[in-house]
């Protein structure tokens, strides 16, 4: 039953009750989501954060329409999520950009999709690839770009298609440390650009403390959501700061006395 | 302090570095870029010195076993010699055009129902139920056992050896084109449906072109597939064609034509084939630099 209490009218992404159950012969149920309520508004952005495990990338492929809840309900703008679409586009961990296209075609694929004229498609492409900073890149093919680059193609062409979330899959998972830097930094400055909302997935404190307005945790078998913490602290946010370890330490504890819990369930 | 001891620490080491040896690329020699290419000749001239040396020795007698000038010598009169001459003098081209014309037809008639059938049933699981048993149940039937039943229906003659073309090529293309299909990119798959593209349009934008490497193996396979079928049918119901010369001089004892009729399948086997690389080379261009980069 949808609940009938008013609703948030700035909520763009609504899950309430959500269960994901795998049903597989030789391991039985196995209950990845139980009970999950979340709920976001307009241009914001939120780092779901786990071990790995804990059903994180279940969520967001719910959310993304790749997969289906077993029972709840997953909503965007009041909407039930029917399947996959340009409304949540994905930025996926391995780029998934096609090797036969170069940049800007890379992008004009997706609107091309939406059967945008071609002329315009153009247009856009160019505008997105600015945004990322690869203006100069754009008829250059993929292969030829380091990690770092493709993922900005990545990210320009899930926000040509102006989503009305952009999910991202642990985006830097594949980066070193010097260019998942300098793409945290990015991101926030795209965030800010674009006022996209964002649901960010990843298993790194320091990406969700840097990157978060609202760090969500999830552990392993958990009803629900494990905690919830926001972060106010003022950007551009220094790694190095103590402020910046104080509130990594506090998400840490969050999920970590969940875990240890769950050890001690176990234990019995 | 400790910041001016680190800077100390690093000039100390900077002229080691420098004294290091520059290594530059040196350009290479005309030789040392032949070099791979003259040494794929080895082999093949050692083998022709044997070839010559077993004849010279007189092991097999010479009209079973001609030395490598016989071989040439008929070749050369396969090729240029005057037809007014008789026998096989001046009729290479015409051979090769009559096995050529058949390869050409069977092997297109393959290519084009073998993606035809291969991409749905790649594509669409009910299509891949209903047609791959029967794929299955087909393919490891030898081709040259259709012969008989190829006699019946297309009789002597061209349209028999067509037939048997096609049929020994559809199944490699059939095959990985349906590999091809079903194997193509995930993730791939997932970011045409992201982007919003629904059947015809997710399979030719975003799964097709994912599934041409697979394709192009079937395409290679095939096409060497034809020359080998091509011969069977011409030595079975064809008077003409490579094939076909190559049994009408065993059955006079012209074992020098034989041999010169083998060299040149293989070299048609061998053009054919790089016509199909070349052309993968430039539609695949992407795939063979990501799979460099990949090794990097």
């Amino acid at each position: 039953m949808p609940s009938n209490e008013t609703r948030d009218s700035d909520a763009i992404l609504r899950c309430e009750r959500l269960d994901r159950t795998f049903v597989s012969r030789d391991a039985g149920e196995n209950r990845v989501l139980q009970d999950i309520n979340f709920e976001m508004r307009k241009g914001e952005f939120v780092v779901l954060i786990g071990p790995s495990g804990c059903g994180k990338s279940t969520l967001l492929n719910i959310i993304a329409g790749f997969d289906r809840q077993t029972a709840g309900l997953a909503l965007i703008d009041g909407r039930p999520i029917a399947g996959p679409g340009p409304d949540k586009a994905m930025v996926f961990q391995d780029y998934a950009l096609l090797p036969w296209l170069n940049a800007r075609e890379n992008i004009e694929i997706g609107l091309k999709m939406q059967r945008m004229p071609a002329a315009q498609r153009t247009e856009t492409a160019l505008r997105f690839l600015e945004l990322v900073g690869l203006a100069e890149a754009a008829e250059r093919p993929v292969y030829k770009l380091s990690g770092g680059m493709q993922q900005r193609v990545s990210i320009a062409r899930a926000l040509a298609l102006e989503p009305k979330v952009l999910l991202m899959d642990e985006p830097f998972g594949a980066l070193d440390a010097f260019q998942r830097a300098i793409m945290h930094k990015e991101l926030v400055r795209i965030w800010r650009a674009t006022q996209a909302t964002i649901i960010f997935v990843t298993h790194s404190l320091e990406e969700a403390v840097f990157l978060g307005e609202r760090v969500v945790a999830m552990t392993p078998r958990a009803v629900g959501l494990t905690g919830e913490l926001r972060i106010d602290m003022p950007r551009p946010r220094d790694p190095l700061s103590p402020e910046f370890a104080a509130v990594k330490r506090r998400l840490f504890e969050m999920i970590t006395s969940h875990l240890t819990e769950e050890v001690a369930v176990f234990a019995e | 302090m400790s910041m001016k001891s680190a800077d100390a620490a690093l000039r100390a080491t900077a002229p080691a570095r420098a004294a290091a040896p520059v290594r530059t690329l040196a350009r290479p020699s005309l030789l040392a870029s032949l070099a791979p290419a003259l040494l794929g000749l080895v082999v093949p001239g050692a083998f022709l010195v044997l070839w010559w040396g077993v004849v010279a020795a007189g092991v097999f007698p010479p009209s079973v076993l001609p030395s490598p000038f016989t071989v040439a010598a008929a070749a050369f009169d396969w090729a240029f010699g005057d037809p007014q001459n008789g026998g096989y003098s001046g009729t290479l081209a015409q051979a090769i055009w009559a096995s050529g014309q058949r390869v050409l037809l069977g092997y297109a008639i393959a290519m084009v129902l073998g993606v035809a059938i291969g991409v749905p049933t790649g594509a669409s699981r009910l299509m891949g139920h209903l047609v791959d048993p029967f794929i299955h149940l087909l393919r490891p039937i030898p081709v040259t056992a259709w012969v008989p039943l190829s006699l019946v229906f297309f009789g002597f003659g061209f349209k028999g050896a067509v037939f048997l073309v096609a049929l020994g090529s559809f199944f490699p293309i059939v095959v990985n084109t349906i590999e091809g299909v079903r194997g193509a990119n995930r993730s791939l798959v997932k970011v045409g449906r992201m982007l919003g593209a629904r059947g015809w349009r997710l399979l030719w934008y975003f799964i097709l072109p994912a599934s041409l490497p697979s394709v192009f193996v079937g395409l290679r396979l095939g096409m060497g597939i034809s020359w080998e079928l091509i011969i069977v049918a011409e030595m079975m119901s064809v008077k003409s064609g490579i094939g076909y010369t190559l049994l009408d001089a065993y059955s006079f004892g012209r074992f020098d034509v034989v041999i010169a009729a083998m060299i040149v399948l293989g070299v048609m086997g061998f053009l054919s084939d790089r016509v199909i690389v070349a052309v993968q080379s430039v539609a695949l261009r992407w795939h063979r630099e990501v799979s460099i980069h990949a090794e990097q």
